[in-house]
């Protein structure tokens, strides 16, 4: 079974500062994978790589068999031409830290804007489907809201409904609940929980232990711009083969002794 | 000092207010070139071209960097003569090529404000860069520039006092004249003064109200 | 359009050239006095005082500078014999002014805008309002009036150009005689565009050089 997502060699440099030293990643069809490490190891930057919204210096990627970039002979790197760029991203979805809404649209319009605009939807199905959407974040209320009218955890959970109103082949999830309050957590969480039961692609990048152990098929593990450890997610966060891993979980855990359940 | 003759500002009065409306027709039309032209520039500033780029922060720099009245002299003198427009037209070209600078400026910086998530949002989602422009940079950014743009504006109404120069017979030009053939200064230039904080005012409350009706909903 | 006569016009506008910086010196000596008070008065726990700057500062903001200063050449002679001034001086008075109610605005953001985290923390240290004005307030302050400050100094140079309309000797006027004597258009208005280019360019490189010195160290 080819993989839905491909990741050979990946390199990102800004500056003279390099952040991704050449990785490799599989996500196959169905697949959660949940990508953890200490800050600056570049985790957010592979799924900024992902969609293209930074542009790797180096390596290549291919998704659902389009590719976004490739290295060219002569050590040159190619992109997908601004055409292509756009139809790859509508099976690409995109969940941001800060949210990223619309704040001058209501939760509705958030929703609506891109399949009316980019897949040509008419206005009552787009408003049809979205109501769907919202009702299965359990929004359906909030629909004529306006973003700034509420939480951080309703805010994150319209912008998951945003992003699967394009109907993705994968989504991505870069740190969605890092900016939200400890107690709005929980509800992201179970929306994700949700839609990995549902069978949807997911690449998590998080620090929620817990969320990765109980919901992904695979973890990563990476430092300072290199996977240090990938397999299973009961062996990478239950018993780690590496060092390093086993440092890091141990840093985490500390901080949160109620989770001493979780070994 | 003499005592306040109310006479005279009342026989005074219709003079000074057509050349009131003279003054804000002059207002109106360069707002809106002005407007027009800094879209454009601002625009200009943030295309993949570096042409683009250079000439509009050439024109910005050199036209922020004269004085008000010395464009106003190229556009009367050279552009105006040339071309065989009128004093009024020529007054409406200097004063909008003048504010243009000003306007893309902040055109550019209500754009640049708007949060780098909401571009990364649009791109994310497909969006054209047109229509993430159109739909969701643009209204965010008038938002954050209504202030910035309403205080330019003002000092565009004033600055048409400038058109005088050129021998436009606008608010400021008449009062002069008036000034000087009623020899009763004071009155006279008292009067303009107020008409112009009248319609100052008429822009700040307009300023209110576009920045209540912009106000996001929390 | 000949560059023997931008030779030869170039040392004709210079003549004006010193008149242009004494009024620009001047006036930005005398509204940062003027505006100093005023920011002071509007921050002042003494209503009337902040009544009084916040007018001063309305009306001056509200009218065009133009009028300023053909009310400080044509009507404050008429208020009291003392004070008919000649036109360099009636040029001041009016630019002073008419920056200081700007400079005012400038200043006081500036002091506003120091975190009162800071004057709490001061407080608490048990530091007197005098000293911790002086040492964490106001240094403070500086720093973030500087872009507007030159910004508003920048404008009162290029607004020395009115001064021509009161028949004050400087740049412009020479440039605009030129004009009605010689019959010639773009020569001296080039020379003098970029004479003042070269001007505004001057203050801009003196503001970020200010900026620079003023920089918090990270």
């Amino acid at each position: 079974m080819t993989s839905l997502v491909s990741v050979k060699g990946l390199k990102k440099s800004f500056g003279g500062l390099e952040i991704l030293k050449g990785m490799d990643l599989e996500v196959r069809r169905g697949e959660v994978l949940s990508i953890i490490g200490p800050s600056g190891s570049g985790k957010t930057t592979i799924l900024r790589c992902l969609n293209l919204l930074e542009r790797p210096t180096g390596g290549q990627i291919d998704v659902d068999g389009q590719n976004l970039c490739k290295e060219l002979p002569d050590g040159k790197m190619e992109y997908a031409s601004r055409n292509k760029l756009r139809e790859i991203r509508k099976g690409i979805g995109l969940v941001f830290q800060q949210f990223n809404l619309f704040p001058h649209m209501t939760a509705l319009e958030n929703i609506i804007e891109a399949p009316m605009a980019v897949n040509g939807v008419d206005r009552s199905t787009a408003i049809g489907a979205a109501r769907d959407l919202l009702e299965s974040v359990g929004l359906a209320q909030w629909a004529d809201h306006y973003p700034l009218q509420m939480s951080g955890g309703q805010q994150q959970r319209v912008a998951i409904a945003r992003a699967l109103a394009m109907e993705p082949a994968v989504m991505l999830f870069d740190e969605v609940t890092s900016a939200v309050d400890p107690e709005l957590v929980g509800e992201i969480l179970l929306v994700m929980r949700h839609l990995a039961e549902q069978g949807m692609t997911m690449l998590v990048v998080t620090h929620e232990m817990n969320f990765a152990a109980d919901v992904s098929d695979r973890v990563l593990f990476m430092d300072n711009g290199v996977v240090v450890e990938e397999g299973p997610a009961a062996q990478v966060l239950g018993a780690p083969q590496n060092a390093r891993t086993r440092g890091f979980l141990r840093a985490v855990r500390d901080r949160a002794p109620m989770d001493e359940e979780q070994q | 000092m003499s005592s306040w003759d109310w006479s005279i500002i009342q026989r005074c009065w219709p003079l000074m207010r057509d050349a009131a409306w003279v003054s804000i027709n002059l207002f109106a039309w360069s707002l809106v070139l002005a407007t027009g032209l800094g879209l454009v520039l601002a625009l200009m500033r943030m295309s993949s071209f570096r042409a683009l780029r250079w000439l509009s922060a050439l024109y910005v720099l050199v036209f922020r960097g004269l004085p008000a009245l010395v464009i106003l002299f190229f556009a009367y003198f050279w552009v105006g003569r040339n071309l065989n427009l009128s004093p009024f037209q020529s007054g409406v070209i200097g004063l909008s090529v003048a504010a243009g600078a000003y306007k893309a400026e902040i055109i550019r910086a209500g754009l640049l404000a708007v949060g780098r998530g909401q571009y990364e949002a649009s791109e994310a989602l497909g969006l054209s860069k047109s229509h993430s422009l159109r739909r969701i940079i643009i209204p965010q950014g008038i938002r954050v520039m209504i202030p910035n743009y309403m205080s330019n504006a003002t000092l565009l109404l004033k600055s048409t006092s400038l058109a005088s120069v050129i021998g436009i017979t606008e608010l400021t030009g008449r009062a002069r004249q008036l000034a000087n053939s009623t020899y009763k200064p004071i009155e006279i230039l008292t009067a303009a003064g107020v008409i112009y904080l009248a319609l100052t005012t008429v822009l700040t409350v307009s300023q209110e109200i576009l920045e209540r009706r912009f106000r996001l909903k929390t | 359009m000949s560059i023997e006569l931008i030779q030869e016009y170039v040392p004709v506008i210079l003549r004006g050239f010193w008149i242009t910086v004494r009024l620009f010196l001047w006036s930005l000596v005398f509204s940062t006095v003027i505006g100093l008070a005023l920011a002071l008065m509007r921050i002042s726990p003494v209503a009337v005082l902040r009544w009084i700057s916040g007018g001063i500062g309305w009306l001056f903001r509200g009218i065009p500078l133009l009028l300023i200063l053909f009310y400080a050449f044509f009507a404050l002679p008429e208020i009291h014999q003392s004070l008919m001034f000649d036109p360099f001086w009636a040029a001041v008075v009016g630019l002073s002014i008419w920056t200081a109610a700007y400079q005012s605005e400038a200043i006081r953001s500036g002091i506003i805008a120091v975190e009162k985290g800071q004057i709490e923390a001061s407080e608490a240290l048990g530091m007197t309002k005098r000293y911790y004005m002086r040492r964490i307030v106001i240094p403070q302050s500086i720093r973030i009036m500087i872009p507007p400050f030159i910004g508003n100094a920048i404008n009162t140079m290029k607004q020395t150009s009115l001064a021509a309309v009161i028949t004050v000797p400087e740049m412009t006027l020479l440039a605009r005689q030129i004009i009605s004597e010689d019959f010639k258009v773009a020569e001296p208005l080039l020379t003098l565009a970029f004479i003042y280019l070269a001007l505004t360019t001057l203050l801009l490189m003196a503001q970020q050089g200010l900026e620079r010195i003023f920089r918090l160290k990270v």
